[in-house]
C-alpha cells in the first residue's frame, strides 16, 4: 500500500511575536486526493500550507510528506515533491520571460537541456499558455500570470500540488479554465480558498479551519449543508449564501 | 499626469517597442551594444568646436531607428527631455567664450555658440543612440549580452530583477501617490512627514515582496546558482554589422565630409 | 502648446472639482496613445498632482547627472574603468558572502529607489522640492557593496530608458553617485558617527552628515570630470562656487529624507536596520587600501590632464598657490604619464588626428587647416601640442570657408534625412 501523501500530527506553529497561528492540526491525505482548506481570514490556512513544503517549520508536531519526515536535511527532496502555487502570482514569476520562468524549476532539478525544454512545453500546453512562451512576465494579464505560475510548478513534476487562493482575481472565464485544469490533474491537490463554489466543483473533501484548529474534516456536500458549523466559522453556504437559503425557506 | 504615471507609460512603451520582432531586434545584442559604444566614443572624440563634421554621424541612429521600426515620435520625445544639466552647463559657453569664430549671413557667431551647438549635437546623437539600443533590444537580451561581455553575474541578474519588478513598484507608488492626492486638499503640499509615510509603506512592501519572491525561488529548488539565459548565437551578419559601422565611424572621424560636400557644391556653382 | 502652458499655470490655484477628479483617475491609469507634450514636459521637472496642477519644482532633476556631451572619451573611459573595477570588487564580495536572499532583495530595493526618486516632498520656505537619492539608505540597509550594485543598476536603467546622461557618462555617474556615497561617505562618515547600534537620533544626525559629504564629493567629481574633459568652457573655480553650495543644500535635504525613513523603520521594523553587515575594524584595512588606490588613480588621471589642460586647473592652481605657472612637468610621475599618453594617443582627444591631414594633404583636401580657419577646426598647430584649438582672432574669419561648411552641413542633414525616410518607406511597402 502507498504511504499517505501528507500526514500532519499535532502541528503547532507560533509566530515570532508569540501569536499562535496553528494550535494542533491533524491531517492525513492519500495520494490523488483533492482536499480543500477553508476558513475565515486569519484562521491559519496559509500558515498550514507553508508547512507542506517546508517554507515554515513547525514549532511542535510533525509533518510527513510521502512517508518522509520534514527536516532541514530533507527540505530539498520535499520541495521536489511538493509544488506550491503562491497567492500572488506576481511574486512567483520572477524571471524575465515566461519560458525562462517555467524552465527555472527543471533547471534547478539538474535536468538536461532537452528534457527541460520538453517539460516546459508540456507544462505550458497543460495550462493552455503555449502561445505565451516568449512573452515578458511583466506584460501578462492576471489570468495569464496565474496560468504560467501553475505551469512553472507543473514543470517540476511534483506529486503533490498546493495552491493558495488560486481563483483570486480571476475573471469568470479564467476561473472556469482553472477549475477544469484542477479537475483534470491526478496529483494530490490541496487548495486553500475562499471560493466555496470552486471547492464544490473540485474537492470532494474539505477541512474547515477556525482559529488555528480543525473544526471539521469531511465530505464537502455534507459540511456545506451544516449551517451551524458554517456560522461558527464565519463562513456562509456557497452559491448565494444565507439569502438563498432564506429565500428557499420562504413560504410560497 | 504625475511623474510616476508618465514614467510608467514611457517604460511600458519602450518595453513594448523592444519586444517586437524587427530586423534590428534580431541582431545580436552584443554587436549592438559594442557598436553603440564605438559610436558614442567617436562622437565625443571630436573637439569642442566641431559641429558640421559631427553631422554625418547622425546616419547611424537614423538608419538603426528605421531598421528597428522605431516611431520618430519616440526619438523626438526623448531628445526633448534629454540632459537638462548638459544644456545648462553648455549655455555657459557662449557667455564665457566670446572670441568671434565665423560669420554666417552677416551675423557674427562667437566660438562659444559654436561649442554650444556642438554640445547640443553631441547630446542629440548620444541620446538617440541609447534610445535606439533599448528600443530594439529587450532587457533580458541586453543583460545576457552584458554578462557575456564580462560583467559579473551578480550584477546582471540583479539588474534583471530590478527591471522585472520596476513596473510593479512604480505602479504601486503611483497608486499610493494618487490615493494621497485624492485625499489631500488642493494646493496642500506633501511635506516630509507625509512623504516618509508614503515611502515607508513602499519600502516595507518592497521588503515583503522580496521575501516572498525569495520563498518562491526556494520553493522551486533555488540553490544559490545564478543562471542567465544564453545569449543568441553570433552570426556572420553581426560581424558585418559591426565592421561596417565601425569603418564608417573611422571615415567620418578623419574625413570632414560636410566640408568636402560643401566645397564640391560651391565649386559646381562657381 | 502656449495654451496648454497657460492653462497649467491657471490650474494651480483652483480647488479640485469632481470633474477634475475623474480626469485624474482616468489620466493616471490609461495609457494614452497620442503624443501629448504638455504633461510630459511639466511633469518631468515639475511635480504635478493628479488634477494637473503644478506643485513644486524638483531641483534635483537638473543636477548631478553627468552627461556624455560634456565628457571626453579619455575621462569617460577612466571613470568606466574605476566604476567597472568597483562593480567587479563588490560582486566578488557578495559571491563570497553567499547570501541567496540578497539578489532578489537588491533588485526589489533598486526598483524602490527608482520609484522613490520620482516622489517629491516640498521644502518649506522655498518653491522647490527634493527627493530621496537612495545611496546612503541602501548602504545602511544592505551594506556598501550591495548598495553600490543597486545604485549602479538604477543608473543603468535610467541611462538606457530615460537617456539620463548617456552610455559613456554612466561610468562617471556610477562613480559620483555610487562609489563616493557607498564607499567613502558611508564607511568614513556615517559608520563612525552612528556607531554599532545607534539610537534613532544619532543615526539621523549621522545620516545628514554623511549625505552632505557624499553629495559634496559627488559634485566635486562632476566638476572635475567636466573641466578635465574640456568640452565646456566653465572655469574650475566658478563651477565649484556654483555646484558646491547647491549640493550642500541638496545633501541636507537628502540626509533629512534618509533620516526620516530610518526613524520610520526604527519604529516599525527595527530588525531591518540591524541586518546589514557592520564594517568591523579588521575589515576596515582592505577598505582603506582600496580608498588609497582610488585616490592615487584619480590623482594620477588629474595630474595627467593638468599637463594637457592647463586652463582651468592652472588658473585655480595659480590663484591658490600665487604662482603664475605650473612647475614644468618633466620629472617623475608627470614625465612617465606624458610618455604613456604619447604612446597611447589612439583616442583622438586633441590634435593627433589632425596630424594625418597634415601628413597626407592630397587625401584630405577639405581638412587642410592652413591658411585661414573656417567653420571647423581652429588655427594650425604643431602635432605635439595637446592644447584644445583656440579660436582665431578677429579679423581672420574667412567667409568663403564658412559658406561651404554650412552648405555641406545642410546637404549632409538632407542626405541623412532622405536615407532615413527612404528606409522607412521601404519597410512600410514590404
Amino acid at each position: 500500500m502507498n504511504p499517505p501523501a501528507i500526514v500532519l500530527q499535532a502541528l503547532v506553529h507560533t509566530y515570532a511575536d508569540g501569536t499562535p497561528a496553528l494550535r494542533g492540526v491533524d491531517l492525513c491525505a492519500m495520494p490523488g486526493e483533492a482536499l480543500a482548506i477553508v476558513g475565515a481570514n486569519g484562521a491559519g490556512k496559509s500558515t498550514l500550507l507553508q508547512h507542506l513544503n517546508g517554507l515554515l517549520m513547525p514549532s511542535s508536531g510533525s509533518v510527513q510528506i510521502e512517508g518522509m519526515a520534514l527536516t532541514r536535511a530533507t527540505l530539498r527532496e520535499v520541495r521536489r515533491r511538493v509544488g506550491y502555487v503562491f497567492q500572488d502570482a506576481e511574486d512567483q514569476l520572477f524571471m524575465p520571460t515566461v519560458h525562462d520562468d517555467v524552465a527555472f524549476g527543471p533547471l534547478n532539478l539538474g535536468l538536461a537541456a532537452a528534457e527541460g525544454q520538453a517539460r516546459v512545453q508540456a507544462a505550458l500546453s497543460a495550462v493552455g499558455a503555449s502561445a505565451l512562451a516568449a512573452r515578458a512576465t511583466h506584460r501578462l494579464s492576471g489570468g495569464e500570470k496565474r496560468a504560467v505560475a501553475i505551469a512553472g510548478v507543473l514543470a517540476m513534476a511534483p506529486s503533490i500540488l498546493v495552491l493558495d487562493e488560486p481563483s483570486g482575481g480571476l475573471d469568470p472565464a479564467g476561473r472556469r479554465r482553472l477549475i477544469e485544469l484542477l479537475r483534470g490533474l491526478t496529483q494530490t491537490r490541496v487548495v486553500a480558498t475562499h471560493d466555496l463554489a470552486l471547492v464544490l466543483e473540485v474537492c470532494p473533501r474539505v477541512l474547515v479551519l477556525h482559529e488555528g484548529r480543525v473544526l471539521a474534516d469531511g465530505a464537502t456536500a455534507e459540511l456545506f449543508a451544516d449551517e451551524d458549523l458554517l456560522r461558527r466559522c464565519a463562513l456562509e453556504p456557497p452559491l448565494g449564501g444565507w439569502a438563498r437559503i432564506a429565500a428557499a425557506q420562504q413560504p410560497r | 499626469m504625475s511623474r510616476l504615471a508618465t514614467t510608467l507609460q514611457d517604460l511600458r512603451a519602450l518595453d513594448a517597442l523592444a519586444a517586437r520582432s524587427t530586423p534590428l531586434a534580431r541582431r545580436d545584442a552584443r554587436a549592438k551594444l559594442l557598436v553603440t559604444l564605438c559610436f558614442v566614443v567617436t562622437v565625443l572624440s571630436f573637439d569642442r568646436y566641431r559641429v558640421a563634421a559631427l553631422l554625418p554621424l547622425a546616419l547611424f541612429p537614423t538608419v538603426l531607428a528605421a531598421q528597428a521600426e522605431l516611431p520618430a515620435r519616440t526619438l523626438w520625445r526623448t531628445l526633448w527631455l534629454a540632459c537638462p544639466f548638459a544644456l545648462m552647463v553648455g549655455i555657459a559657453n557662449p557667455l564665457l567664450d566670446r572670441a568671434p569664430m565665423l560669420v554666417l549671413a552677416g551675423v557674427e557667431l562667437s566660438a562659444g555658440w559654436v561649442s554650444f551647438a556642438s554640445i547640443a549635437l553631441r547630446i542629440a546623437l548620444s541620446v538617440s543612440a541609447a534610445v535606439v539600443l533599448i528600443g530594439s533590444t529587450g532587457m533580458p537580451a541586453l543583460c545576457a549580452a552584458l554578462a557575456a561581455l564580462g560583467l559579473p553575474r551578480v550584477f546582471t541578474v540583479q539588474l534583471l530583477f530590478l527591471h522585472r519588478y520596476l513596473f510593479v513598484l512604480v505602479g504601486e507608488a503611483q497608486r499610493l501617490s494618487t490615493a494621497l492626492d485624492l485625499r489631500a486638499l488642493s494646493g496642500r503640499r506633501v511635506g516630509l512627514a507625509l512623504h516618509v509615510s508614503l515611502l515607508g509603506q513602499l519600502l516595507l512592501r518592497a521588503f515583503e515582496r522580496a521575501r516572498r519572491v525569495h520563498q518562491a525561488m526556494l520553493a522551486r529548488g533555488f540553490d544559490a546558482e545564478l543562471r542567465l539565459a544564453d545569449p543568441q548565437r553570433w552570426q556572420q551578419g553581426d560581424s558585418l554589422f559591426m565592421a561596417g559601422w565601425c569603418a564608417y565611424f573611422v571615415v567620418v572621424r578623419y574625413v570632414d565630409l560636410p566640408q568636402a560636400i560643401g566645397s564640391f557644391v560651391t565649386g559646381l556653382v562657381q | 502648446m502656449l495654451r496648454a502652458l497657460a492653462s497649467t499655470g491657471l490650474n494651480r490655484c483652483r480647488p479640485k472639482t469632481a470633474q477634475r477628479r475623474d480626469a485624474c483617475t482616468s489620466r493616471g491609469t490609461k495609457a494614452s496613445p497620442k503624443f501629448d507634450l504638455e504633461p510630459y514636459l511639466f511633469s518631468r521637472v515639475w511635480d504635478t498632482d493628479c488634477a494637473g496642477a503644478r506643485r513644486t519644482r524638483d531641483v534635483g532633476a537638473f543636477i548631478m547627472h553627468m552627461a556624455d556631451a560634456l565628457l571626453s572619451p579619455v575621462i569617460g573611459g577612466a571613470m568606466w574603468l574605476g566604476s567597472g573595477a568597483a562593480i567587479a570588487a563588490a560582486s566578488r564580495h557578495l559571491r563570497r558572502r553567499a547570501d541567496d536572499a540578497m539578489v532578489p532583495l537588491m533588485g526589489m530595493l533598486g526598483a524602490f529607489v527608482f520609484a522613490a526618486q520620482m516622489i517629491n516632498f516640498s521644502i518649506p520656505a522655498t518653491g522647490s522640492s527634493g527627493h530621496l537619492g537612495g545611496a546612503l539608505l541602501l548602504a545602511i540597509l544592505l551594506g556598501p557593496h550591495s548598495a553600490f550594485l543597486v545604485i549602479a543598476s538604477v543608473l543603468t536603467v535610467q541611462a538606457l530608458f530615460f537617456a539620463d546622461g548617456g552610455l559613456l557618462a554612466l561610468g562617471a555617474n556610477m562613480f559620483n553617485l555610487g562609489v563616493l556615497p557607498c564607499f567613502v561617505a558611508y564607511p568614513l562618515v556615517y559608520h563612525p558617527l552612528a556607531g554599532p547600534a545607534p539610537t534613532p537620533r544619532r543615526s539621523a544626525v549621522a545620516a545628514v552628515c554623511a549625505a552632505v559629504v557624499g553629495l559634496q564629493l559627488g559634485a566635486l567629481g562632476v566638476v572635475l570630470q567636466t573641466v578635465a574633459s574640456g568640452i565646456s568652457s566653465l572655469p574650475l573655480q566658478g563651477f565649484l562656487v556654483v555646484m558646491l553650495p547647491i549640493h550642500a543644500a541638496i545633501g541636507v535635504v537628502e540626509g533629512l529624507a534618509t533620516a526620516a525613513l530610518l526613524l520610520f523603520l526604527h519604529r516599525t521594523r527595527p530588525e531591518l536596520l540591524t541586518a546589514a553587515p557592520e564594517i568591523a575594524a579588521p575589515q576596515r584595512r582592505p577598505l582603506l587600501r582600496r580608498l588609497a588606490l582610488a585616490t592615487l588613480f584619480t590623482g594620477g588621471v588629474l595630474s595627467w590632464f593638468s599637463s594637457t589642460q592647463p586652463d582651468g586647473l592652472e588658473w585655480s592652481v595659480a590663484r591658490a598657490a600665487g604662482t603664475q605657472a605650473l612647475p614644468a612637468p618633466r620629472a617623475g610621475v608627470h614625465a612617465a604619464l606624458d610618455e604613456v599618453q604619447h604612446r597611447i594617443a589612439v583616442l583622438p582627444g586633441y590634435s593627433f588626428p589632425d596630424a594625418l591631414p597634415a601628413a597626407f594633404p592630397a587625401a584630405f583636401p577639405a581638412a587642410t587647416p592652413a591658411p585661414a580657419p573656417g567653420f571647423e577646426a581652429g588655427p594650425p598647430k604643431a602635432p605635439q601640442s595637446r592644447l584644445p584649438p583656440k579660436p582665431p582672432a578677429w579679423p581672420d574669419v574667412n567667409r568663403g570657408t564658412s559658406l561651404s561648411g554650412v552648405l555641406g552641413g545642410l546637404v549632409t542633414v538632407a542626405l541623412v534625412a532622405a536615407i532615413g525616410l527612404g528606409l522607412r518607406w521601404r519597410r512600410r511597402l514590404n
